[in-house]
């Protein structure tokens, strides 16, 4: 189904777009309302591109909810007025789903984890998060998970029944301590808000997994938990082509194992391919809300303002489609992943939800000096 | 009282002139026309939108346009998207300075069209409109479509009548873009569709150019009557009813009620003309023909040159061009041009009163404009 959403005032009805935390009016209280049942009230065919929306003809429908509330949509799907509109979850391995972010965050990251079939929350599931928080930046730079699909996501856990007690939000950093290199991110003022867990992983036991021919160093934190989600944010990058569900996983690593193998890139994106393997399984909820493009982090990269929240419950399905969503070439690791059976890497064969593959697609600004992309492994 | 008393403007159409050199041109034809130097000028009102994507790289239009005119009188810009001419004209309206020069000026050409496409749609709200592709053209097809629905007995052809009329009148008007290159109605009726159910022909077209006029306290021959500017929710989809432009409406009715007029006294418009859509429902708006019989008017030809009300003589946006903040300007110039009786081959037979109608975005900012001959100063 596709969520309309505003913000209405009690008193006078009216209503926003946009979330209202303090009425317009004195006295007045703001409520939020989400219409479900869409219908399509108009449709136009439209022939020009543009760099948000190159691939054309494209349609918006303008979408009429239970409500009486509207909002646009763009599909590359014929419509006609009076249609039915709605999107069925899709519980596949080859599924993501792709929200793009109407301002509210929580209704976003909730609308991705109901299309990929969801995701059952007690209050005695054990959660574990894995931001990207790693490098010393705010958020509007694209170089660390958004504080707010963060919040979302716990939002979205607790709406469904966690206990904020239960869930554990994990990251490392191997240049920095993690203090530092978190302090930016928003996350510590997210903890104390909603007092979960927080654990470097550095300070966690790590096990020995053999995986081919590598030895990966791995926590052994994950085994913990009941429900894991991997929270990448989407970013180019110039040495491994992008980063995203793969490149967040090797956090987990101890770091002298992962200094080894960054000594050499080949051999680091060979290793990267099967680093899942000594891992369990995650759902990766990929943050583009703000990502980076060109060279990526340290590289004179810039932010992206994307305004996606993606969903899979593969991460080779995950970062193949979000690559080809931003017109990237699949890094060569991720496609390695997927010919080794991980998950599917082809476009063709990935079932998207939410919004359509060509309908998302765009270009955002390649990472140029990437051997790994023009060279391959 | 508020009179104009000198007015100006460039050939609309590729310039090689940056855009503070069209403003310049055009506000020295203007102090040419109100007989008057710069000296005598006590602040200046101007309009642009400096666009990201230009070659220009050229921010603080008023300290430029301080360097241009040699001087340290005040300078302020307002922005309205395409209104920001007209909506600097009823700033200046408000000021209480002697001698205001009111100036636009856009340059569009030196962009690629999926640039202009993509600058003009930073007009349109940003996460649900210009995220799903929602851009001014296919904006302008859903209130087409909204209204042909509303009233069928409106169609294409009445939108290819209007395009055809503004295409015969830019013929004439050597300052536009269309200067003797008439279009057929054949020709409209057969151009590809850009966003059904509109045609490339119902669309403005992007140019470069400059307009000016200069506003006085004293007495001269053309009179500001009625100045009014009303906005509206910058969604078109938040909006009950798109096939009336409520700012429209109110801003019409106000500077009717200041200038103590009725649309029946008026003699010759400008109308904005973004769209043919745009032009149609304005007639209704503006009280030239009630709600859904604007059809009639059309094929009776109420609205050509030898009609009751001639209405952009000028071409209009529509063949003269575009120049987004020199557009408002651009219409009192062709209006007090008319007033004087000096527009030769389309010259009205009579222009005492005369309105101008300024449209930013798609009905977010309207403004309206009354202007009234009072003879010789």
């Amino acid at each position: 189904m596709a969520r309309i959403i505003r913000w209405v005032s009690k008193k006078s009805g009216k209503k926003w777009i946009h979330p209202i935390d303090t009425p317009l009016d004195k006295g007045d209280e703001i409520v939020k309302q989400v219409g479900t049942k869409t219908k399509v009230v108009g449709v136009t065919k439209v022939f020009i591109p543009n760099p948000l929306h190159p691939i054309v003809p494209y349609h918006v429908l303008i979408l009429q909810d239970e409500h009486g509330s509207r909002m646009p949509k763009k599909t590359m799907k014929e419509y006609k007025i009076g249609d039915v509109y709605e999107d069925k979850p899709n519980k596949d391995e080859n599924a993501i789903a792709a929200i793009k972010i109407k301002y509210d965050y929580l209704e976003a990251v909730d609308e991705a984890l109901e299309l990929i079939g969801d995701v059952k929350v007690t209050a005695k599931t054990r959660i574990l998060i894995k931001p990207n928080a790693s490098i010393p930046a705010y958020a509007y730079l694209g170089m660390c998970t958004n504080p707010k699909t963060m919040e979302a996501l716990i939002q979205a856990l607790l709406k469904r029944g966690a206990k904020a007690e239960n869930i554990t939000i994990a990251e490392q950093s191997f240049f920095l301590p993690l203090e530092k290199a978190a302090a930016k991110s928003g996350l510590p003022e997210l903890i104390a808000k909603y007092k979960v867990n927080y654990v470097d992983i550095s300070q966690t036991k790590f096990e020995e997994k053999k995986i081919r021919e590598f030895t990966f160093k791995v926590s052994m934190l994950p085994q913990e938990f009941d429900l894991r989600f991997n929270v990448p944010v989407i970013k180019t990058d110039m040495q491994l082509g992008m980063d995203g569900a793969f490149e967040n996983l090797t956090r987990f690593l101890e770091k002298q194992n992962f200094l080894e193998f960054a000594k050499n890139p080949k051999k680091a994106a060979l290793a990267l391919s099967v680093l899942p393997q000594a891992l369990p399984s995650f759902i990766t909820i990929g943050d583009a809300s703000i990502g980076a493009q060109g060279n990526g982090p340290g590289e004179h990269g810039e932010p992206g303002f994307f305004n996606l929240i993606f969903a899979a419950r593969n991460p080779v399905v995950h970062d193949a489609a979000v690559a080809k969503v931003f017109c990237l070439r699949i890094p060569p690791y991720i496609e390695l992943a997927g010919k080794l059976g991980q998950g599917e890497y082809d476009i063709k064969k990935i079932e998207f939800v939410g919004n359509e593959y060509e309908a998302l697609r765009r270009d955002v600004k390649q990472p140029i000096g990437s051997a790994l992309l023009k060279e391959g492994l | 009282m508020t009179f104009i008393r000198g007015v100006g403007m460039t050939k609309f159409g590729i310039s090689d002139k940056l855009t503070h050199q069209m403003a310049y041109e055009a506000s020295v034809e203007a102090l040419r026309d109100a007989n008057m130097a710069f000296d005598e000028i006590d602040a200046v009102v101007c309009s642009t939108l400096e666009f990201f994507q230009s070659i220009e790289k050229q921010r603080h239009f008023p300290a430029m346009l301080s360097s241009m005119f040699r001087t340290h009188v005040p300078i302020i810009k307002v922005e309205a998207a395409c209104s920001g001419g007209g909506a600097a004209l009823w700033y200046a309206n408000q000021l209480p300075y002697e001698n205001i020069l009111v100036v636009g000026s856009d340059k569009l050409m030196t962009m690629k069209s999926e640039a202009i496409t993509d600058e003009f749609m930073m007009a349109a709200e940003n996460r649900y409109e210009q995220t799903e592709g929602l851009n001014f053209p296919s904006q302008n097809a859903l209130v087409a479509q909204e209204y042909m629905q509303k009233y069928p007995s409106t169609t294409p052809h009445h939108l290819a009548l209007i395009a055809a009329k503004n295409h015969a009148n830019a013929a004439l008007n050597p300052k536009a873009k269309f200067y003797q290159q008439p279009i057929s109605l054949e020709r409209i009726e057969s151009s590809p569709v850009v966003c059904s159910p509109l045609r490339l022909f119902d669309c403005s077209i992007s140019v470069d150019g400059g307009a000016a006029c200069v506003i006085t306290k004293d007495k001269a021959d053309i009179e500001i009557a009625g100045s009014s500017l009303y906005t509206d929710y910058l969604p078109t989809f938040e909006r009950d009813d798109n096939t009336s432009w409520e700012a429209a409406v109110l801003s019409s009715k106000e500077a009717y009620a200041q200038a103590k007029v009725a649309p029946e006294d008026i003699d010759v418009a400008e109308i904005h003309d973004a769209f043919t859509i745009v032009e149609l429902i304005a007639y209704e708006d503006l009280g030239f023909a009630k709600k859904g019989k604007a059809w009639q008017l059309i094929e009776k030809g109420h609205f050509m040159k030898d009609g009751k009300l001639p209405a952009n003589m000028s071409g209009g946006l529509k063949a003269k061009g575009h120049p987004i903040s020199a557009t408002g300007l651009a219409q009192i110039y062709e209006l007090v041009k008319q007033m004087r009786g000096l527009q030769g081959e389309r010259q009205v037979r009579r222009a005492k009163t005369a309105l101008a109608h300024n449209v930013g975005g798609a009905g977010g900012t309207i403004v309206t404009h009354i202007l009234k001959h009072r003879g010789a100063a």
